[in-house]
């Protein structure tokens, strides 16, 4: 059987996704290279292809028309388009500025007005083309996307977690940052990365987005209520990492 | 063979201290400041002044994930292998609750993967000294006797008394200084456990008969299930913690090389969106339990009502894990339950 071949691309992010790659270290990634080909990957290599692929791996969000023409030509020829990182799945944190309307002045000061700085709403690719998969999370889950991966290879449907953060600290006997006076938004995060920020007594900032059915307003009542938020800080919290998820997206 | 053993503080930790250095003693140690069911290292760890542990006791033989099958190409097999140890301080409601896992896991097809590592321990019960905030054992499921236990410890003036429930239990007499215990210290220590019982913050008021039967006819009050799970995550905690609850969930993963892999069980969550969905085949599905209230209701039906018959009782057993764990302070059985029975 021929090795998949696998391609990574990149529209607006910090491509730390393909980087987060590279730290499987080389025993892991050169078994990787067992079974797939990686024909294009510009963190690591400096060939580029036109050629067809079966497994494009799309960094970034969607944040310019004029970036359009190259996500369908990567659809075109991909057999199998994956959303790589949180950027391509959801918008990710450069949602964060799809509610204001000032950030270019805000970030760019007097260059706000340079014409490559031009960008529209920040959304996830798939408001251009169709995605296949997610692989969710700021930076994404490498052992998820193995995962994937290695169920796409023997063609069975991955199975990505619709059920919050709050499954895995349960199952990890987490001390739920709730309990400990703190706050936390994993009741409404998609699960799948094993739940390590809580376990550090961090909380969950739901970098995976949401989970299908968020219930908002019992976490906006939760967290005015038990982490003492003010108002509008409960109820803008979840904007940054899932401002498209969010029943007020732009 | 049921005998009563006296031994004093200081000589009870030398008892725990030579049995951790030659078994795994698995007991409730300090988290923080909650507390966790973990192997000994050493006596001191040991922590029988806990109120309640954060994960049931169950994970010592049902862990939150567990390999059943290794396969490598066309070889495969399974990953029983049980490991001899001893669960030292488990409270009585915890005790129950194994009870009716070793039964549920044991109807129909006997699940080894379960009952290979519950057969491997010996199970030593503790007496409550403190009280969690949401406990309510005190009240409910009182018919339904603790059992299948090896032996309890209760703490009584000067020391503990040790009762013992057959072999496994009687084994361990051997790493400590025990005396028989006196007719009066078997009364005190009966005494220390009757009292603790009226002394829960929350308590059911009618019979789980009762409970069981006016739970099961407020099935099809929508608006009631509505209103309860509004503040409902779907997150699954109250699930999760719960030391009766027993689904869970199958998959295959490969390794690295491709050719290797497991197939694992996850614990599971009925109150989660997708717990219910099943394959319609051709890649449709269909969700038996879509909404959130049917989810929320179908738990309190199967803690109230639904296993009844088969475990003489109520498959609650009143620890109060889920009423804390949740965020929205809305999965309390007691609160729902005595809703239901006042309406």
């Amino acid at each position: 059987m021929a090795k998949a071949k696998v391609a990574f691309f990149d529209f607006t992010c910090c491509e730390g996704c393909q980087i987060e790659m590279t730290n499987f270290g080389d025993a892991a990634f050169l078994e990787l290279l067992n079974h797939v080909e990686i024909v294009e990957f510009r963190e690591v290599m400096s060939e580029k292809t036109k050629e067809p692929i079966d497994i494009a791996l799309v960094e970034g969000s969607f944040t310019r028309e004029a970036d359009r023409k190259r996500l369908e030509e990567i659809r075109n020829r991909a057999k199998i388009v994956i959303a790589y990182g949180a950027c391509a799945a959801t918008g990710g944190v450069n949602a964060l500025k799809n509610h204001m309307t000032d950030y270019k002045e805000d970030v760019y000061g007097k260059d706000a007005g340079m014409p490559h700085l031009d960008s529209q709403k920040a959304l996830p690719i798939s408001a251009a083309i169709k995605v296949d998969y997610c692989v969710y999370g700021c930076p994404m889950d490498k052992y998820e996307l193995l995962r994937i991966l290695s169920h796409l290879l023997h063609d069975k449907e991955p199975v990505i977690p619709n059920y919050p953060v709050c499954v895995e600290c349960k199952r990890n006997g987490t001390i739920c940052r709730y309990q400990e006076g703190d706050h936390c938004i994993g009741q409404v995060a998609r699960a799948g990365c094993g739940a390590p920020c809580p376990a550090d007594g961090i909380p969950c900032e739901a970098c995976r987005g949401f989970v299908d059915k968020p219930n908002e307003k019992a976490l906006k009542k939760v967290l005015i209520e038990k982490a003492k938020f003010s108002e509008k800080r409960a109820e803008s919290k979840s904007r940054i990492f899932s401002a498209n998820l969010r029943s007020d997206a732009q | 063979m049921m005998n009563a053993y006296f031994i004093t503080e200081k000589d009870f930790k030398n008892f725990v201290s030579a049995m951790v250095q030659s078994l795994t003693v698995i007991g409730p140690v300090a988290k923080r400041k909650k507390f966790v069911f973990a192997k000994l290292e050493s006596a001191e760890d040991l922590r029988l002044d806990y109120d309640v542990t954060l994960l049931p006791p169950k994970k010592e033989f049902f862990p939150p994930s567990q390999d059943m099958v290794r396969f490598e190409k066309d070889k495969y097999e399974g990953c029983i292998s049980p490991q001899e140890k001893i669960l030292l301080g488990v409270h009585f409601y915890d005790i129950k609750a194994i009870d009716m896992t070793d039964r549920l896991f044991r109807e129909k097809n006997e699940d080894w993967n379960y009952l290979a590592n519950r057969e491997a321990a010996t199970i030593i019960g503790s007496n409550i000294q403190t009280i969690s905030e949401r406990a309510f054992w005190g009240t409910v499921g009182k018919d339904v006797p603790p059992k299948g236990h090896d032996g309890f410890i209760t703490k009584i003036n000067g020391g503990y008394v040790y009762e013992t429930r057959g072999d496994k239990g009687e084994a361990l007499v051997k790493f400590g200084s025990f005396a028989k215990a006196t007719d009066a210290q078997v009364k005190e220590a009966r005494a220390v456990n009757e009292n603790v019982m009226g002394k829960c913050p929350e308590k059911l008021n009618r019979s789980s008969k009762e409970i069981a039967e006016k739970v099961r006819k407020a099935f099809s009050k929508e608006a009631f299930w509505e209103a309860l799970a509004e503040d409902c995550f779907s997150c699954g905690s109250c699930n999760i913690v719960c030391p009766t609850c027993y689904c869970f969930d199958v998959q295959d993963n490969w390794n690295l090389d491709q050719v290797s892999g497991a197939r694992t069980r996850y614990w599971d969550a009925c109150l989660t969106e997708d717990f219910a969905k099943v394959s319609l085949g051709g890649g449709a599905t269909e969700n038996f339990r879509e909404e959130r209230a049917e989810r929320f209701r179908h738990r309190i039906m199967r803690k109230a009502s639904y296993l009844n018959e088969k475990l003489g009782g109520p498959a609650c057993v009143g620890c109060g894990r889920c009423s804390a764990a949740c965020t929205s302070d809305i999965a309390d059985p007691v609160n729902v339950i005595n809703k239901i029975m006042e309406a």
